[in-house]
C-alpha cells in the first residue's frame, strides 16, 4: 500500500522479497546495503536467529528518484523462507507494492521454489489480493553455482501465469543482477501509480 | 491490497499534525508516531525527527501484527495495546483502525496510564482524518500520465 504524502512531498512503496529459505533473499538486501551511498539508504535491520537464518524479517529503506515533485522511497523487506515460519511471512506482507520472487537455481531446490511461490500465492489469497494486482518479477539466483537449472526451465516452471513477468539471473552474493532486479520492480511499482496503471505489467515478449 | 493506498493531502497533515501535538501535550509523552500496519510512517511528532522513525515503524508494525495474531490463537479479535517498559524511556503502541497503529515513546516524567488515556482520544481523531482521506479519490493532476521514458530509467547505479 503505497503511501502518498503531499505534506513532505514523499511517495512511500514497500518491496518484499519472497521466496524459499537460503534462496538469498538477505543477500539480495546485504548487497543493496553495501553498495548504496548513506545519502540513498537507511539503516539495515535483520531479524534472524543464532545462525543467521532470517526470523521474521530483513529491513532496509532506499530513497530513489523525484519524480514529478515527489521523492521516491522504497522500504525493502524480506521474508523468513523457512516453511514454519509462514505465519511471520503472511504477515510481512501486508501491504506489498511490488514483489521480488528470488529463486533458487540449483536442480535440488525446484520443489523448494515451486512449493514457496505457491505459498506465496495463497499468503495474497489470505489479503484477497493475487499477482495479478501487484508487480513483481522472478530473480534466479546462485548462477554462479554448478548443478543449475536451465533458465528456460525455470521460466517453465515458475514464469507460467497468463502474463509472463521480466526475470534476472542473479548471484546476489556476487551482486550480479541484484540493481537490474531491484530497479525493474521499483519502476513497475511506481509505474503502476501512474497513468491508468498501462504500465502495470511490463510483458516480456 | 493495492486499491488501498493512502493519499496525504496538506490538509490531513495539518489536522494529523493537531492531534498529534495535542496528544503529546495532555499525555506527556516526548514523541509520537503515527504507523501503517504494513510498516509506513504516516506522520510523527514531537522529537522524532531526532529518532530513526523509519526503522521504528517498520519494527513496530512488525511487533503490532505478530501480538494481533497471537491474540487470534488465544480468542481475541486482537490486542489493543502493547507496551513496551524500558529503564528510562518506554514505547507504547495502540490500534488507530484497521489499517493504522499509533506509536508513543515517553519516559518518568509521565505515566502508562495518561499515555493510554489520550492515546485513545488522539487514535480516535487520526483514525477520522485517515478514513476520509482513504475514501476520497486519487487525485488526477500529477498522476494522471503514465511515467516517461526519463522517469522510466534505473533508480540506482551501485558504486563500484
Amino acid at each position: 500500500m503505497s503511501v502518498i504524502n503531499y505534506a513532505n512531498k514523499i511517495i512511500d512503496f514497500k518491496i518484499v522479497y519472497y521466496g524459499p529459505g537460503l534462496a538469498g533473499k538477505t543477500a539480495n538486501l546485504q548487497y543493496i546495503y553495501r553498495c548504496l551511498p548513506n545519502a540513498n539508504r537507511g539503516n539495515m535491520i535483520s531479524l534472524a536467529t543464532g545462525d543467521d537464518r532470517t526470523i521474521y524479517f530483513d529491513f532496509l529503506p532506499v530513497s530513489a528518484l523525484t519524480v514529478r515533485g515527489f521523492q521516491t522511497r522504497f522500504q525493502l523487506y524480506t521474508v523468513p523462507g523457512q516453511v514454519q515460519y509462514n505465519a511471520t511471512r503472511r504477515l510481512v506482507l501486508r501491504g506489498a507494492d511490488g514483489l521480488v520472487f528470488v529463486a533458487d537455481s540449483q536442480f535440488e531446490r525446484l520443489r523448494e521454489n515451486v512449493e514457496s511461490f505457491r505459498n506465496l500465492e495463497a499468503n495474497l489469497h489470505e489479503y484477497e489480493s493475487t499477482l495479478d494486482e501487484i508487480p513483481y518479477v522472478l530473480q534466479y539466483n546462485k548462477r554462479d553455482l554448478s548443478n543449475l537449472a536451465p533458465v528456460t526451465y525455470l521460466e517453465f516452471v515458475l514464469n507460467r501465469r497468463s502474463t509472463r513477468v521480466p526475470f534476472f539471473e542473479a548471484s546476489a552474493i556476487e551482486g550480479k543482477g541484484v540493481f537490474d532486479t531491484l530497479n525493474t520492480v521499483s519502476r513497475m511499482a511506481l509505474a503502476s501509480e501512474f497513468g491508468v496503471g498501462r504500465e502495470r505489467r511490463h510483458e516480456v515478449s | 491490497m493495492k486499491s488501498r493506498n493512502t493519499v496525504i493531502q496538506q490538509q490531513d497533515a495539518t489536522r494529523i499534525h493537531e492531534t498529534l501535538t495535542r496528544f503529546l501535550s495532555e499525555s506527556g509523552a516526548a514523541e509520537v508516531l503515527l504507523i501503517d500496519r504494513g510498516g509506513q510512517l504516516l506522520a510523527m511528532g514531537g522529537d522524532a525527527q531526532a529518532l530513526d522513525a523509519v526503522s521504528i515503524s517498520a519494527l513496530a508494525a512488525g511487533a503490532f501484527s505478530s501480538t494481533a495474531a497471537m491474540a487470534q490463537l488465544v480468542g481475541e479479535p486482537e490486542f489493543a495495546g502493547l507496551f513496551h517498559e524500558g529503564t528510562k524511556r518506554s514505547i507504547h503502541v495502540s490500534t488507530v483502525d484497521d489499517e493504522a497503529i499509533l506509536l508513543a515513546i515517553f519516559d518518568q516524567r509521565t505515566t502508562i496510564g495518561m499515555v493510554r488515556l489520550f492515546a485513545v482520544e488522539a487514535a480516535r481523531a487520526v483514525g477520522a482524518v485517515l478514513g476520509e482521506a482513504r475514501s476520497r479519490p486519487k487525485p488526477a493532476a500529477e498522476f494522471a500520465a503514465p511515467l516517461n521514458d526519463t522517469e522510466s530509467g534505473p533508480a540506482w547505479t551501485p558504486r563500484s
